[in-house]
């Protein structure tokens, strides 16, 4: 059992040593929604990944919400939470009804 | 997700003619009834002026009546109108880029920095109780409005210029080329700046959302 825990610090030691650490990786994350990282360095995130979940997830975390953004103007379409005062809608009422539409 | 407002755009400004009947696509009093809160939503998120943002609403409905002969009804009205926003707010974007700097490496510099070990062997790994914590089922939470205003007001909690490369990246699409070209900045400021947009959302998101007690 001790032969085993201090088998796994040492592979835990080793990736760390071989890998970025993770301030490093998640600026790397972000990057790798803008260009894909070269083949060794997703292996070396590949590998950061296998010991550290905090990676894991903040990466996950920032592809769902690079996924999910796209759909904030279409969630609240229906039912804006912000609104345009009534007395800002009259005017823009006048103001388009006073433009003919051929100028 | 950019790539059919692209078309949009292209297809707005096409001088194709269609039979307007019917109520017609330029009735001033349904399209503010219909459309002004939504767009004036829009346009407040990435202007962060509520007169400003009313201008661009009002500018867009002007162009949009100018060119109502040229919609050809293929898609959704709303989607129409809403590039036309989008353009006039980007071009707002250019002029400041101009004018001024789109450029800002203040924000979020180090305030992450706490949450990681300062030394040590393990030296810039996250601290264990202060990394990110697991998220269940996010994907679950799009169908929710409140969510939404949580991811709203987030956003609004960036600096200006940050939010705005954050929209026009993130929930508009606008690849990273094309926003270094309308920002006039370089592509590594850009890369900067999203870094630390999105490290701060995350990080906002999870603690008014996803960890929040109920």
């Amino acid at each position: 059992m001790k032969r085993l825990q201090s088998l796994k610090m040492r592979w835990v030691t080793w990736v760390w040593n071989h890998t970025p650490n993770c301030a490093e990786m998640s600026r790397l994350a972000s990057l790798a929604l803008e260009r894909p990282p070269s083949l060794s360095m997703r292996l070396r995130m590949r590998l950061h990944h296998l010991i550290c979940a905090w990676c894991r997830r903040y990466e996950k975390q920032l592809r769902f919400l690079h996924r999910a953004a796209p759909h904030l103007d279409k969630a609240d379409h229906d039912k804006p939470a912000v609104r345009l005062s009534n007395d800002a809608k009259r005017r823009l009422i006048e103001r388009l009804n006073g433009q003919d539409p051929r100028t | 997700m950019d790539a059919p407002s692209q078309l949009q755009i292209r297809a707005a400004a096409k001088p194709v003619v269609t039979p307007s009947g019917g109520g017609g696509a330029a009735d001033p009093e349904r399209w503010v009834e219909q459309h002004a809160d939504a767009l004036y939503q829009y346009a407040l998120l990435r202007l962060r002026n509520p007169q400003k943002a009313e201008d661009a609403v009002q500018e867009t409905y002007l162009a949009a009546l100018r060119g109502a002969n040229r919609f050809e009804g293929r898609s959704a009205e709303r989607t129409w109108l809403v590039g036309i926003l989008r353009n006039k707010i980007f071009d707002q974007y250019r002029t400041i880029g101009r004018e001024t700097s789109f450029t800002d490496l203040g924000f979020y510099g180090d305030e992450e920095r706490d949450r990681f070990l300062p030394d040590g062997v393990f030296a810039g790994g996250w601290i264990h109780e202060l990394g990110p914590v697991e998220w269940k089922d996010p994907a679950a939470h799009c169908d929710r409005a409140p969510f939404w205003e949580t991811f709203r007001s987030c956003t609004m909690k960036l600096p200006h210029k940050v939010a705005a490369v954050f929209t026009m990246r993130e929930v508009d699409g606008v690849d990273s080329k094309e926003i270094c070209d309308i920002l006039n900045i370089s592509e590594n400021n850009l890369w900067v700046m999203l870094h630390r947009a999105r490290m701060a959302l995350r990080r906002c998101l999870e603690t008014h959302w996803f960890t929040k007690p109920s």
